[in-house]
């Protein structure tokens, strides 16, 4: 073809082609190096600062889910004789693990029923101490003293609080009762011991709630009032709408927190499981199943499947807030 | 005639309202003390407990108030060579946390508030979703990383990783408190001459210093409380146990004085001491940081 080429014009556009193509295909033409060199002149400060972001994210994030989730199909105990076993590894536990339900049962009531308790009880407290009384700083320190107090200190006070001749106790004896607490065989009993250990630091809840509404304007209250909306339709309609975003996002943050529990481990040592699993809850269980068990394998799938729920959950909080930003 | 009724009447409208009101707030008074009173028993407990003999503690009757006060529990932590090295462990490990994760946070958090960057939105969004992570998903797979490493029994797993800004919620707080300052000091500097890390260093960094505190707290009593950490990564007894972890073995292992509640009590008053003065110093920064936490939503 290119020898039938006749006329010069034909000619030139032919070479012209030709350049073009080199130019495309080594990239020694100036234009492209600059815009290369523009690009990370654009951003390497930015990318300099996230660096220990990115290596960190790579090393204590991504690579152990990628592993952990490589592992879920393995019968991995962490030694090098293994096998993988496909998702038998979740089918035996949803299926055949005789502790697994019960530990679901256990951390679905701990978190579902403590996050509300948190928020109410928390709410009641801050009415009292948002009050424009004197002292009331005094008052607010005492109330949040218990929250600064670390998890290991408040499980061994409580333990031993609720032990069976602790002061609880004795104080049940003056009316003839007596209870197990954290020893109970009963899951109701002794995962709602932990809420009455975890009412001990309510201030938490009050300093949440006192900043939301800190982050109310006034006037909003006191139009209310002029219109005559009374206590219950002021909270209804100002407070809640008002502090809703701030108080979402705790709410969340606590569940995922809360499914994650671990302090029964201090409550019922060394297992964490309570007597008879009556407190064993999902993090516990993968704990032991892990590093006791050293069932890795077995273990990451569980915390897969921890992951999941807590997906779930969430997706499931941000749908119905969605709904409800929807009607509004 | 009938002004000054009316008038008499508003007065003692006025009075029975005033009345009403200071009984309320008597009321408000007394229900505000007696949670107060609830809340500090457990602690006044805790402190009674550490000051007494063995046999009180053990005795089935209930003792409240010892008889005689043994100051000896404390003076037994204080030169007992276990607590006292693990004392010196956990400062270790605080005091690099303390220096490591404020400087690394708010370093991230430069980048994020005064950058633009290729990336930037995705790596952020993806930091903020691994707020949702369990940590018991990454804790089996670090436990062979740091095995391979060598960093099983040592205090590294507790210290390096937090070289990388030291987890999500920290990076966010910085970069919001550093998007509310404004961006013209940072731009002047620009303009003349400066590079970031000098930006960083003399602009972003002594600006920060509210949210540097409020970091350094929460860095402080979660390392000082952490007794997990130091389970996971220990194999035997030659680790060097940071002070939670020996209360938590002392509770769990039957051998290293069980039995002994008001020595453990002793310990415990001990270490919710420091906590408990942190917050006494710093409670303004700390009750306006959790009121920063909410604005995420």
């Amino acid at each position: 073809m290119y020898s039938t080429a006749s006329s010069p014009n034909q000619e030139q556009v032919e070479q012209k082609r030709v350049s073009r193509r080199s130019r495309q295909q080594y990239p020694i033409a100036p234009r492209q190096y600059s815009r290369i060199h523009r690009f990370f002149r654009d951003n390497w400060e930015g990318w300099m600062f996230v660096l220990p972001l990115v290596i960190g994210l790579g090393v204590f994030t991504v690579y152990p889910m990628v592993q952990s989730l490589f592992w879920s199909f393995l019968n991995y105990t962490g030694n090098q004789y293994y096998y993988p076993v496909g998702i038998n590894n979740y089918i035996s536990i949803l299926t055949k693990d005789a502790h697994f339900w019960k530990v679901f049962g256990n951390t679905c009531y701990y978190a579902f029923v403590s996050v509300p308790i948190v928020l109410i009880s928390g709410y009641l407290l801050a009415c009292l101490a948002n009050q424009p009384y004197k002292g009331i700083g005094v008052f607010r320190v005492v109330f949040y003293l218990p929250c600064v107090i670390p998890g290991i200190v408040s499980g061994i006070l409580w333990k031993d609080m609720f032990s069976t001749n602790g002061v609880f106790n004795q104080i049940f004896a003056l009316f003839g009762g007596h209870s197990e607490f954290f020893m109970s065989e009963n899951s109701f009993i002794s995962i709602s011991s932990i809420f009455l250990m975890n009412l001990w630091s309510i201030g938490g809840g009050m300093i949440l709630w006192l900043s939301a509404f800190k982050a109310i304007p006034t006037q909003l209250y006191e139009a209310a009032k002029i219109d005559g909306g009374g206590r219950i339709a002021r909270f209804w309609y100002i407070t809640i709408p008002m502090s809703a975003p701030m108080i979402f996002f705790n709410v969340v943050t606590m569940l995922i927190g809360t499914f994650q529990y671990n302090g029964s481990l201090v409550l019922y040592p060394p297992t964490g499981a309570g007597y008879r699993d009556s407190m064993n809850m999902f993090a516990v269980y993968i704990y032991n199943q892990a590093f006791i068990s050293a069932k890795w394998g077995y273990s990451s799938a569980l915390s897969w499947l921890l992951l999941i729920f807590i997906g779930i959950v969430t997706g499931a909080l941000f749908f119905v807030r969605h709904l409800i930003e929807k009607e509004d | 005639m009938t002004e000054t009724t009316i008038q008499r009447e508003s007065i003692q409208f006025n009075q029975k309202k005033k009345t009403g009101e200071r009984v309320f707030r008597i009321c408000m008074y007394a229900l505000m003390t007696l949670i107060g009173l609830i809340l500090i028993f457990p602690y006044f407990f805790m402190v009674m407990k550490s000051l007494m003999t063995r046999e009180e503690v053990a005795s089935a009757e209930l003792v409240i108030i010892p008889a005689v006060p043994q100051f000896s529990n404390y003076l037994q932590i204080l030169t007992d060579s276990g607590y006292v090295k693990a004392f010196g462990n956990t400062m270790f490990v605080i005091i690099f946390n303390l220096i490591a994760v404020p400087l690394s946070a708010t370093f991230i958090a430069f980048g994020f508030a005064r950058c633009q960057f290729f990336g930037k939105n995705v790596l952020f969004a993806f930091m903020l979703s691994t707020m949702m992570l369990p940590g018991v998903i990454t804790q089996i797979p670090l436990y062979g990383l740091y095995n391979s490493l060598g960093w099983l029994n040592t205090l590294l797993p507790l210290t390096i990783p937090n070289l990388t800004g030291g987890g999500a919620i920290y990076i966010f707080l910085a970069r919001s408190f550093m998007q509310s300052l404004p961006k013209e000091i940072d731009e002047a500097a620009k303009i003349d001459g400066a590079g970031p890390l000098r930006r960083y260093f003399f602009i972003g960094l002594p600006l920060c210093k509210p949210i540097l505190i409020y970091i350094m707290i929460n860095v402080f009593n979660s390392n000082w409380g952490d007794y997990y950490g130091p389970l996971i990564w220990k194999l035997d007894d030659s680790f060097p146990s940071t002070l939670a972890y020996k209360v938590f073995y002392t509770l769990t292992n039957t051998v290293v004085g069980n039995d002994q509640i008001n020595i453990r009590m002793a310990a415990g008053v001990f270490m919710s001491l420091f906590p408990a003065i942190l917050f006494f110093i710093f409670q303004k920064q700390l009750i306006e940081g959790v009121a920063m936490d909410g604005l995420k939503g």
